[in-house]
């Protein structure tokens, strides 16, 4: 029992944690698009204007169809609380110590959010939700392996499973071969992973290219502020957890997440969103350098 | 001992059934299932009390004995749920079979789970592979059961040729083992005297049977045929406990009869296991009817669970120490956990087959408005088969995930780190494509509008099959938050010392340098804190209702995505894999462009069938047709030959005095 107390009050301060992310996600996103405005000569919105979005759905009436089920509004809500346990489970930042698991924890309870959205995607019985959801987990089938292959790399440089154990005993210095490789991979699997530029692109409403988007096309209202949060949160989180367990630099962990940022909207801005069948080859070159990475370690 | 025979008297009441009249066959049926129910309770409750710390007295009769192990007690328990939660509900389902052979139904039900149980207790060669033999047979009438349809006789009969196969290969590994001890039972078979080339022998018989039997792939294709013919409560039992019985012989074997392993079986088990695993959820995607999928989702997990073993054994060949229980108790702990799963999927299919009358899952659509408990139970069992936290799925991936990491960071050769890494890839894509495929599975049977009028005329099941599908799926939701009972009773199976550093009510693992927490209840309490926050925000939001925009047209049934293309771009990514035959053709006569009539055919052959099975076939009946030369029928002929053979023994024998 007195461990369970303990875990508690490191609990509370994961959710603090958790709560200060998700104020911050909509700025991160925000930062990225005005990255990609600014590349593209454009001025471009605030960097504020996700704010604003979230507050103008946040007021809307939700629009629902009739042939939907209570799955269709339980969806955006288990999205959204699987994303912010999975923020609490990053290394915490005031050494609160969250007991409740590990790295494959973080990546299943994601899985968790994505199996409600894949499902709900079928609950409004209109062809763009099902595409929505087959698209996305068929790129989910070829994320998890690399993101299992990049934990694993982590594991043999840093000899832990549990996040912070992985933070902590991460070398910022080392730039080894398989360092790089794994970071380079990260990369790619983040952006996958989170919808963005070359696998899918969030800014679209066309049905040819769409994957996130389509499963949330029947959403309305705070239903649809959910997603879109919870979506950015989780952008954030990946960011977070590529500047603290991959990339190499020697630098503020703050200073890494904007500099990821930015990445993100340079690689959004040079690319274009690739074929979907395509996907599994960039998925797979960086699954080879992960294997390259765990057997050169 | 005595438990086990009060259990056994109980299963033959419920054989004798068979013996009623046919206008008392209602009777016989409440009094087969109920005796089995109680039966199953017995062992269950015994096989506890076992792993609890209590001793068996063994019991012998004539050349046969039965005795208990740890290993085997964790086996018992296994059948003993499983039995009590498929016999409730086949107390409501099999009244559907009234007149057609009820009664055999219920007496073979009570065979079956007679033999299963004392093939887990038999303590010599002789009884196990006679109750490993009597499990087929009862299997096979039960598979054979709606024989009327020719897709079931010949599901059936390849069933039969299959396992007698394996029973083939299962009797050499025994009697080599058996030859090399001074006596057949298990006992004495512990300390045989196999030299290193017969162990090789054994061990290759031995695999090859029990693989057979668990369906690994390549051996796996009379599986998905034979658990979708048979009645839903049966295709229950033999996914949920009978392929866990082939593990548990083969555990048997690996730990008692050949305790030094191998470098490369330990490699052949983990390779073997991932490739199963991965080969069979990537079939189970792109099947259409409920219960193949489902029987391609046994073999990637009993795929998970070999891998599981071989990684286990991996560990203990090269690392040594207390590490390579791991991959065991994540063997064993995910055997647990799928039966209770795999036993309310099937029992979920056999619902909606009774509701609907069909098992293609392109015909529902909408069913949670007219089945809303069925679907609130196939969701916890589809999430738990996808792996996902918070059910009792995800504690056994949880360990064997953690048991590859263990052997990676454990071993620096870099040649095993490749295979492992290699089998953690394909389990990783196995987690992915499981998700994929029951979020396939329940979107598209429940969820939307109905595809047919199948699903206006169908009908929530009745109590019996309702509380058999609950209890199973708080078994599942329990174990998979509360998981220290069944890991501890794990450890007590492989005589482990509780291993896991208990903190709380977390699994804590500390084998490769620092510590790997998994505490589900913490993790709820923070999911349900979370849940409530959001809740105070969501709950009063302002719906509207209104039918979907599709351009000014009112959106038809017809339009909803369809399970096969859910599926298409999983196909098309693997397709050098599954090599698909995509038939499309239209009606030229309509117009060019639009409201043209389509055909669409698709059919994914079995890759191994086509490309080993069949050709072997080939090659047998070529070789029998040659031989029919021999056998014209002709009696001048036979006597030649009587002739033949006496000449060429007199004239042996004249040479070789």
């Amino acid at each position: 029992m007195m461990y369970f107390i303990s875990d508690v009050q490191g609990l509370a301060l994961c959710l603090l944690q958790a709560v200060i992310l998700l104020a911050a996600a909509p700025l991160i996103t925000g930062i990225v698009k005005k990255v990609k405005a600014l590349l593209q000569n454009r001025i471009g919105s605030s960097i504020f204007q996700e704010y604003y979005d979230i507050k103008k759905w946040w007021g809307k009436p939700t629009m629902v169809t009739p042939y939907t089920s209570a799955l269709f509004r339980l969806a955006p809500c288990v999205y959204f609380v699987t994303t912010l346990a999975a923020a609490c489970m990053l290394p915490n930042f005031f050494g609160g110590r969250a007991g409740f698991g590990d790295v494959f924890v973080f990546v299943y309870i994601l899985a968790l959010g994505r199996f409600f959205m894949a499902v709900s995607s079928m609950d409004a019985a209109t062809a763009f939700g099902g595409m929505g959801g087959s698209r996305e987990v068929y790129v989910a089938a070829f994320v998890e392996p690399v993101i299992m292959l990049a934990v694993l790399s982590n594991v043999l440089h840093t000899g832990s499973t549990s996040l912070s154990g992985m933070s902590l005993r991460f070398d910022e210095v080392n730039l080894t071969v398989a360092g790089v490789l794994t970071c380079i991979a990260f990369f790619l699997v983040l952006l996958a992973e989170n919808s963005r530029i070359p696998v899918d692109n969030p800014d679209t409403h066309l049905e040819l290219t769409m994957i996130h988007e389509c499963m949330t096309l029947e959403y309305s209202g705070r239903l649809l502020a959910l997603i879109h949060w919870a979506s950015q949160l989780k952008l954030l989180v990946f960011l977070l957890l590529f500047s603290m367990l991959y990339l190499p630099l020697d630098l503020p962990v703050v200073l890494k997440v904007l500099l990821s940022a930015v990445a993100v909207g340079v690689v959004e801005t040079l690319n274009n969103k690739m074929r979907l069948f395509k996907v599994r080859v960039y998925l797979a070159a960086a699954g080879l350098m992960l294997l390259l990475a765990v057997v050169a370690q | 001992m005595e438990c086990f025979l009060l259990a056994a008297a109980c299963f033959g009441v419920g054989i004798l059934t068979l013996l009623f009249p046919h206008s008392l066959q209602r009777y016989a049926h409440w009094l087969a299932n109920g005796a089995a129910l109680i039966g199953s309770g017995i062992t269950a409750y015994k096989a506890w009390t076992l792993l609890a710390g209590a001793s068996v007295v063994p019991l012998a009769w004539g050349s046969y004995s039965w005795v208990c192990d740890s290993w085997s007690a964790v086996f018992l328990l296994l059948t003993g749920i499983a039995g009590v939660i498929t016999s409730l509900y086949a107390l409501g389902y099999a009244q559907s079979y009234e007149g057609s052979r009820m009664r055999l139904l219920g007496g073979m039900w009570n065979l079956f789970l007679l033999s299963m149980i004392l093939v887990l207790l038999a303590g010599d060669a002789f009884s196990f592979l006679l109750f490993w033999e009597i499990m087929a047979v009862a299997s096979f009438m039960l598979v054979n059961h709606e024989s009327e349809k020719r897709s079931t006789w010949t599901a059936a009969y390849q069933y039969l040729v299959m396992t007698s196969v394996g029973t083939a290969a299962i009797m050499i590994a025994f009697l080599l083992t058996g030859s090399a001890s001074s006596n057949f039972s298990f006992a004495a078979m512990a300390d045989n005297k196999l030299d290193i080339l017969w162990q090789h022998v054994v061990f290759a018989c031995a695999f090859s049977g029990f693989a057979l039997k668990a369906g690994l792939v390549p051996l796996h294709v009379w599986l998905p045929n034979a658990h979708p013919a048979a009645p839903s409560h049966v295709s229950a039992l033999m996914s949920g406990v009978m392929l866990k019985i082939a593990f548990y012989g083969f555990g048997r074997f690996m730990f008692s009869f050949l305790p030094v392993w191998n470098y490369w079986w330990c490699v052949i088990v983990m390779v073997v296991g991932a490739v199963s695993a991965f080969l069979g959820v990537l079939y189970a995607q792109m099947e259409n009817d409920i219960k193949r999928i489902l029987a391609y989702s046994s073999v990637e997990n009993m795929g998970v669970i070999f891998a599981a073993f071989g990684c286990g054994m991996l560990l203990k060949v090269l690392a040594g120490g207390s590490w390579y229980y791991l991959g065991f108790v994540a063997a064993l702990v995910h055997a647990f956990n799928h039966s209770i799963m795999k036993v309310l999927m099937f029992m979920s299919a056999g619902s909606i087959m009774h509701g609907t009358g069909s098992k293609n899952i392109e015909l529902f659509g909408g069913l949670a408005k007219k089945m809303p408990y069925t679907a609130l139970f196939t969701f916890v069992g589809s999430m738990a088969l996808a792996a996902i936290p918070l059910t009792n799925g995800f504690t056994g991936e949880w360990l064997v995930l953690q048991s590859f990491i263990t052997l990676i960071s454990a071993n620096s050769a870099q040649i095993t780190r490749l295979w492992a890494a290699l089998c953690f890839v394909l389990l990783g894509f196995t987690g992915a494509l499981a998700l994929g495929c029951f979020v396939r599975l329940f979107g598209i049977s429940f969820l939307g509008r109905a595809r047919s009028e199948l699903v206006e005329h169908a009908h929530e099941s009745d109590k019996f099959m309702l509380a058999a599908m609950g209890l199973s799926s708080a078994l599942v939701l329990i174990c998979g938050i509360y998981p220290l009972p069944v890991v501890q009773a794990v450890c007590a199976a492989l005589k482990l010392d509780n291993e896991f550093a208990v903190q709380g009510f977390s699994l804590a693992w500390a084998g490769s340098g620092s510590l790997s927490v998994f505490n589900p209840l913490l993790l709820l309490l923070l999911v349900a804190v979370i849940s409530a926050a959001v809740y105070l925000f969501t709950n009063n939001i302002f719906v509207e209702q209104n039918v979907t925009w599709n351009c000014g047209t009112y959106p038809t049934e017809r339009q909803q995505y369809s399970a096969t293309g859910f599926s298409k771009p999983v196909r098309r990514a693997f397709d050098y894999l599954l090599k698909p035959k995509r038939q499309v053709s239209y009606m030229r006569k309509d117009h060019a462009y639009f409201g043209r009539q389509l055909s669409y055919k698709l059919e994914i052959p079995d890759m191994i069938t086509e490309k080993l099975y069949q050709p072997v076939q080939k090659h047998f009946v070529g070789i029998s047709t040659f031989l029919r030369r021999m056998q014209q029928g002709s009696v001048r002929l036979y006597v030649s030959y009587v002739m033949a053979t006496m000449v060429l023994v007199l004239v042996w024998g004249a040479l070789y005095k």
